[in-house]
């Protein structure tokens, strides 16, 4: 028998032994039945030293216990089952948890766009009203109005949008928040050219997504 | 470091279906669990079926052992619910003296068993390996000896060791080493000349 081998045994049998040397000697272990005698003896001894009463240094426990694991197929399934359980969740794990991120950060957007005030409300005028003005004035020749820009902005400022994703940014993609933080970006930038004709904007979000602390 | 580190190597090898590791767990604990159950019943015989219905128990349960404790510390709290419940259902089933009749195969399986802990035989082969490891010790060169003892009887860390000691850890762990080996050499002609049961164990 390698002396190396049986001193790592016995540093195995205290505890004392590094975990990569355990691995590899665990699995010599559970194959090697004279390694595993010998392992059995060191209990052995344990037990004599401490002069265990009562207890016999003899039991055949090891093999009584065995051989009832052996005829028992139902622990031989419930592994099997287990092992496939957690292969699959090592999938399905990331996959939920990006499907999550990116139902919560639509609603999130939904949610927000639903909170600007008096927008829903004044599109509900106005488009059952188009028909009948456009009715009503059908005598006149056919002309484009381009619409006056509203006073005040007609979405959440893509600042706070860009916030909150970047504040959110651990349950998304990198390229997802990219997009994302882009759109917003763009968003901004048309809203901001129709009322006021600048650029702040666009700029903020990206000032904002360096910083999110501020 | 601790026995949770070489346990926990040999439990996620039984976790991956490698039951001969969990033989190795058996082999490392069923002194110490049987003595364990000792405290509720006094029939070794009985305690030695409590010990093994645990090792089962815990066997079936390990695959959801996540090793958020050590495994000894999870194993032992079975083996005591295991005994208690022995004890009450025990308590609460009259004594059946009509066994035989009742239960013929139980009945001679129990009595095999109670012969086979309390036969002379068995206890003389117990009493054997014990003079046996003793003698062993006796005769250890008082480096060894002490390092041993230590360990098994005090339950220190090689660190702890290293410290009384007043020598390097990696001196501890072969002073161990070589006292077990020692000690092991003369078990051996015990076990391969009493029941010949040390290639069995496994």
């Amino acid at each position: 028998m390698n002396e190396e081998l049986d001193s790592q045994l016995s540093a195995m049998f205290d505890g004392e032994l590094p975990m990569a040397e355990c691995e590899l000697l665990a699995r010599r272990l559970s194959r090697d039945e004279q390694l595993k005698a010998r392992w059995g003896r060191y209990a052995v001894i344990g037990a004599s030293i401490r002069a265990e009463r009562g207890v016999r240094l003899n039991a055949d426990l090891a093999r009584r216990v065995s051989s009832v694991i052996s005829k028992d197929p139902n622990i031989a399934v419930r592994f099997v089952e287990r092992q496939a359980a957690r292969a699959a969740s090592k999938w399905i794990r990331p996959v939920a948890g990006l499907g999550v991120a990116a139902g919560v950060a639509a609603l999130s957007i939904l949610w927000m766009r639903a909170q600007v005030p008096g927008e829903t409300p004044e599109l509900a005028q106005v488009i059952p009203a188009a028909p009948a003005a456009a009715i009503a004035t059908s005598t006149e020749p056919d002309s484009y109005v381009v619409p006056r820009p509203s006073p005040r902005p007609s979405l959440v400022p893509a600042t706070q949008l860009a916030n909150y994703v970047v504040a959110h940014s651990e349950f998304s993609s990198p390229v997802a928040r990219r997009n994302l933080l882009s759109a917003f970006m763009t968003g901004e930038a048309g809203t901001a050219g129709a009322s006021n004709g600048s650029e702040e904007g666009s700029e903020n979000v990206y000032d904002d997504a360096k910083n999110p602390a501020q | 470091m601790s026995a949770d580190v070489s346990d926990l190597s040999l439990v996620r090898r039984v976790q991956r279906g490698d039951k001969g590791a969990f033989d190795a767990l058996v082999l490392k604990y069923q002194h110490k669990l049987v003595k364990l159950v000792m405290r509720y019943v006094r029939n070794p015989a009985e305690a030695e079926d409590i010990a093994q219905e645990a090792f089962i128990k815990a066997y079936r349960a390990l695959p959801q052992f996540r090793g958020d404790s050590a495994f000894y510390t999870w194993l032992y709290r079975i083996a005591i619910n295991s005994a208690k419940n022995a004890v009450v259902s025990r308590d609460r089933s009259p004594i059946d003296y009509d066994l035989d009749r009742n239960n013929p195969d139980e009945s001679y399986d129990m009595q095999g068993r109670m012969k086979d802990s309390e036969t002379p035989e068995g206890l003389v082969l117990t009493d054997e390996i014990r003079s046996t490891v003793n003698a062993a010790i006796e005769a250890l060169p008082e480096d060894l000896r002490t390092a041993i003892v230590l360990r098994e009887l005090e339950g220190l860390s090689y660190e702890e060791i290293a410290a009384s000691m007043d020598c390097p850890v990696g001196t501890v762990r072969s002073r161990i080493f070589r006292a077990r080996e020692a000690i092991d050499r003369r078990l051996r002609e015990v076990f391969e000349g009493g029941l010949g049961r040390a290639e069995e164990l496994g």
